[in-house]
């Protein structure tokens, strides 16, 4: 193993320099291309719809844990319909801005979909 | 390579690395602000200087294991009787390699990070690049100009090198510091999410999402990385017990209470959406004492018995830190308004409230143990007096917080979220305050019989009524400890109880439920498995209260019995291999009855590169119980006579089995999900994609590794070292109080008291000082004089007046003032909720169909 040892080093080391060279090549090469990114694009239209999702994500989870919790009688009934209607109310809301976003959000999707068609044709 | 020129070739890699972390650093930064074409190329950079950094790696590995002693560095620490597993963990024995070391680290880090991060977070990502470019701009920079691994001599170059020190050689050293090393550099990823959103202003979730994982995995590997210490620290003779209050243990103590703290309080910002500038400050803090306590080990300004030697590179870190400081400070002020809390606790009795307190308990931890770390610097810049915080102040002081914080892990899961019902609350604690009091009584009534009475004897570390009320607290902890202990092992159980019950109610088997009731809530119960981890390890340390040792000097064939364990001394034994002499003095354990129960070899092992430096290597017999810790103190090879040290340490053994009951419940809070597992699946299904569940399965498979190397390796070597050749007698309760005041001033045992020192200094000074007492003298009398000989350094813990005072005044009044800030926000907190809006009614109309639509998601959710 001793003398096996240094050999495997240098072989990775080689591997590595090798692996280091080409990364740093294809990453020069990305930068003084100005290929635009489209899925960014995509991604950064789509920051209130997704937090909206993330909160509606969040209510449903809180909406089953209060009820775990009434269930293994940590809340009372009373505190548990108190809560069980505010997450509800909550997560309606939310639901109602889900519906009153996607008409735009469909707009701007479809939007997308034709840009990135067209250039790739 | 054997044709390059190796030290030349190494220090060309690091200036490679510079240029390259630098580069990527400017095309992410482009990235971030308005180019987003460039972030493929900052990845690919990314993937260069990781590759750049594993070069570095292989070029110094290469010199150790070819013996290259051009190179300082492998020279100072590495000589040619070295067995190459020993040069392969030389790469982190010293100063510089260790920085090369942590660059490594971080550089594996940000290349899974940047895998992972490819369609995720795309507008964090070019920051979370830049972030971590800049820390590693930071390491090659202090490699470069202050600590270069490849650094050459100028004039001759040594036939052989000086050799690893002999402490460091043992098996601990292959797995403890990587493991550490990785809980450290593991809180840049989060740290660098942290500061993507604060650049981007994308301050929700979304950042604590993409955080999650990673903050879990640096605590895992520097909860590991802790353990490793306790049980390396616990085989070292002269290092204290498994934790010795070191500076460089504290440092690394630091960022875990932190850290935790951080895990807890994120949840509530992941259900309520609040907390966030908290959430901000903990994260950046914890970082933060990543690099400060880098700084305390690497500076060599507080004296520890495991710390760098003294070097420049303290200036580039207090640089840094200053660096982080003002730019943290300034995000968070320039982001403020869109740090603001979108809902408040609306009860004090609450989960949310019972995480404030647990943060509460952990800060104030920190802070004492922050202060008491960095009092001797301050000492000395405030006054010129150079001081000493002994292990004594810390175990007085954290006792008490570590119960309560104890309390809190079991009243935590008793509570719910958002607002809990006073009487269900106090229902649910009937039967964890009843084990938890049955406990108390049984060890008031029973406990002197088996060996575990309820008080133990008072020693005080002040001579004023704090120390009374001190000493106290810690005479009854034990008992408090095991009946806490008990409390909340009986509020674990009950929750996961409590849970199984209500999936039994839907039809399902006891089995069935509890496998499914933890599957569907990992995070849950994988946090109560971690909180029955601390118990065990807490047991562990109550059972510290209970040692018992004795000495004595045998002939082969005679026996000594300390407790109920008889030993008997057969014959002293001699080996050798190319890189030392052992002396091993083989005995045997003899049962109640007169019977062998096993073999112990305690040993002393000669280095050949340090003659002058022979180790004592401990055995340990390890059981539930207790552990028998045989100590071969000298043996007489004419005469084979030998002297022998054992302690009987109670209870030692279940600090191990709670750290890896700590560790499988992280693992199981971590472990993904089906629905994670089957997205990965789907998304490309014959390719290897870094995702959360590879990471957690790579993290789940490492510290399996490194477990059964710790269990292989403790089975072939049941021993370790220590310089300390001699042993400790103590004969009375006011020896004991006045030797572990006062440290011993040999110049070697920084930081040891004379309690523990086992060097030929301290033993003379111990019959010097007997022979004082002997003769009538008080022992504060004794004290000032050993202070007036020595300074103030001398004395373990500094004085309860002027100055020395605000050593535990500033913690206990920052932890009162917290408090009262705590409940008054609290309260406001809760007017403010009871008196507000119900937020979100959506119209009437819409409300049934809303609903209808709630409800199938929720069935959806169950079913998933």
């Amino acid at each position: 193993m001793a003398d096996l040892l240094p050999w495997l080093f240098v072989i990775v080391a080689t591997v590595a320099i090798i692996a280091g060279l080409v990364s740093l090549w294809l990453s020069l090469s990305l930068a003084l291309s100005d290929e635009a990114l489209g899925g960014v694009r995509a991604q950064l239209t789509t920051d209130a719809r997704r937090a909206l999702l993330t909160q509606k994500e969040a209510l449903l989870q809180e909406i089953r844990d209060v009820a775990f919790e009434h269930d293994a009688d940590k809340l009372s009934d009373r505190d548990f319909q108190e809560l069980n209607e505010k997450l509800r109310a909550e997560a309606r809301q939310v639901l109602h801005a889900l519906d009153a976003g996607a008409e735009s959000f469909r707009d701007e999707a479809e939007a997308l979909i034709a840009e990135r068609l067209a250039a790739k044709s | 390579m054997p044709a390059l020129d190796i030290p030349f070739f190494g220090t060309l890699v690091l200036c490679l690395i510079l240029i390259s972390a630098s580069y990527t650093m400017a095309v992410a930064v482009g990235a971030g602000q308005g180019r987003p074409h460039l972030l493929p190329s900052a990845r690919w950079g990314t993937y260069a200087t990781c590759a750049l950094v594993l070069v570095a790696v292989c070029v110094l590995a290469y010199a150790f294991q070819t013996h290259d002693f051009r190179i300082r560095y492998v020279a100072r620490y590495s000589d040619r009787s070295m067995p190459w597993w020993y040069l392969i963990a030389s790469l982190w024995g010293g100063q510089d390699g260790s920085l090369l070391w942590w660059a490594f680290l971080l550089s594996g880090y940000t290349f899974f990070v940047t895998r992972w991060l490819r369609g995720r977070y795309t507008e964090l990502q070019p920051w979370i690049i830049a972030t971590l470019m800049s820390i590693l701009i930071f390491f090659a920079v202090l490699m470069l100009f202050a600590a270069n691994p490849f650094a050459t001599y100028i004039r001759t170059t040594p036939g052989d090198g000086e050799g690893l020190n002999p402490l460091l050689q043992n098996y601990w050293m292959a797995i403890h510091p990587p493991t550490l090393y990785l809980g450290f550099v593991g809180w840049s990823v989060p740290f660098a999410i942290l500061i993507a959103a604060l650049v981007t202003g994308r301050l929700g979730t979304e950042w604590v999402r993409a955080a999650r994982l990673w903050s879990m995995i640096a605590w895992s590997f520097l909860s590991l990385g802790l353990l490793l210490g306790l049980l390396w620290s616990y085989e070292e003779l002269g290092w204290g017990g498994y934790w010795a209050w070191d500076p460089v243990e504290n440092a690394s103590f630091l960022p875990w209470l932190v850290g935790t703290a951080y895990l807890h309080s994120v949840l509530i910002q992941e259900r309520r959406h609040m907390m966030k500038v908290w959430n901000v400050f903990l994260l950046a803090l914890t970082f933060f004492l990543t690099i400060f306590g880098t700084f305390l080990t690497r500076s060599g300004l507080i004296a520890s018995v495991h710390s760098f030697a003294r070097s420049d590179i303290g200036q580039y870190f207090v640089w840094y830190m200053g660096f982080l400081l003002i730019g943290i400070a300034a995000l968070i002020i320039w982001r403020l308004p869109k740090l603001k809390a979108d809902n408040q606790i609306e009860s004090l009795i609450s989960r949310e409230f019972a995480f404030l307190l647990n943060n509460w308990v952990l800060l104030g931890m920190m802070v004492f143990v922050l202060i008491a770390t960095t009092f001797p610097l301050l000492s000395q810049w405030l006054r010129g007096e150079e001081v000493t915080v002994g292990p004594g102040f810390y175990n007085k002081w954290m006792v008490p917080l570590g119960i309560l914080l104890l309390f809190l892990a079991g009243l935590g899961p008793l509570v719910a979220w958002r607002k809990a019902t006073g009487s269900k609350l106090l229902r649910a604690m009937v039967f964890p305050v009843g084990v938890g009091v049955s406990v108390a009584v049984l060890q008031v009534l029973f406990g002197a019989r088996v060996g575990y009475p309820p008080i133990v004897e008072p020693t005080e570390i002040y001579d004023t009524t704090t120390g009374t009320v001190l000493a106290w607290m810690s005479a009854v902890a034990p008992a408090v400890s095991f009946s806490t202990c008990a409390f909340v092992l009986a509020s674990v159980g009950q929750e996961f109880w409590r849970g199984v019950r209500v999936r039994m109610r839907k039809g399902e088997g006891v089995a069935t439920a509890l496998v499914r009731l933890t599957s569907k809530g990992r995070r849950r119960y994988g946090g109560y498995i971690v909180h029955v981890g601390i118990v065990f390890m807490f047991i562990g340390f109550t059972g510290a209260a209970y040692d018992v040792e004795k000495e004595s000097a045998l002939r082969p064939g005679e026996t000594m019995s300390v407790g109920k364990h008889t030993l008997r001394y057969d014959q002293p034994r001699m080996e050798a291999d190319p890189n030392k002499r052992m002396i091993f003095t083989d005995m045997t354990l003899l049962d109640e009855s007169g019977n062998e129960d096993g073999q112990v070899a305690p040993a002393k092992f000669i280095y050949r590169t340090h003659p002058q430096m022979p180790t004592t290597e401990v055995a340990i017999r390890s059981r539930p119980a207790e552990d028998i810790y045989v100590i071969m103190s000298t043996v007489d090879p004419s005469t084979r006579r030998g002297t022998f040290r054992i302690i009987i340490r109670p209870l030692v053994a279940w600090i191990w089995f709670g750290g890896l009951v700590l560790l499988l419940g992280a693992l199981l809070g971590m472990w993904p999900t089906g629905r994670e597992l089957l997205r990965e699946e789907v998304a490309r299904p014959r390719r290897f994609r870094f995702s959360p569940a590879t990471a957690v399965v790579a993290l789940a498979i490492v510290v399996a590794t490194m477990m059964a190397w710790v269990g292989v390796a403790s089975a072939q070597n049941d021993s370790s070292s220590s310089l300390h050749a001699g042993s400790v007698v103590i004969n009375d309760p006011i020896e004991r109080q006045l030797f572990g005041r006062l440290l011993c001033q040999c110049g070697d045992c920084a930081r040891l008291p004379l309690d523990t020192c086992a060097c030929g200094w301290a033993d003379d000074k111990r019959i010097e000082i007997r022979e004082l007492l002997a003769a009538g003298e008080e022992p504060t009398k004794i004290q000032e004089s050993y202070r007036s000989q020595f300074g103030a350094k001398a004395l373990a813990i500094p004085s309860d007046k002027g100055l020395d005072r605000a050593l535990w005044a500033v913690p206990v009044g920052a932890m009162v003032l917290a408090m009262a800030f705590i409940i008054l926000l609290g309260r406001r907190w809760q007017r403010r909720s009871a008196g507000g809006p119900t937020r979100g009614s959506a119209t009437a109309g819409a409300a049934i169909e809303y609903d209808s639509r709630l409800d199938e998601e929720l069935d959806h959710l169950e079913q998933s």
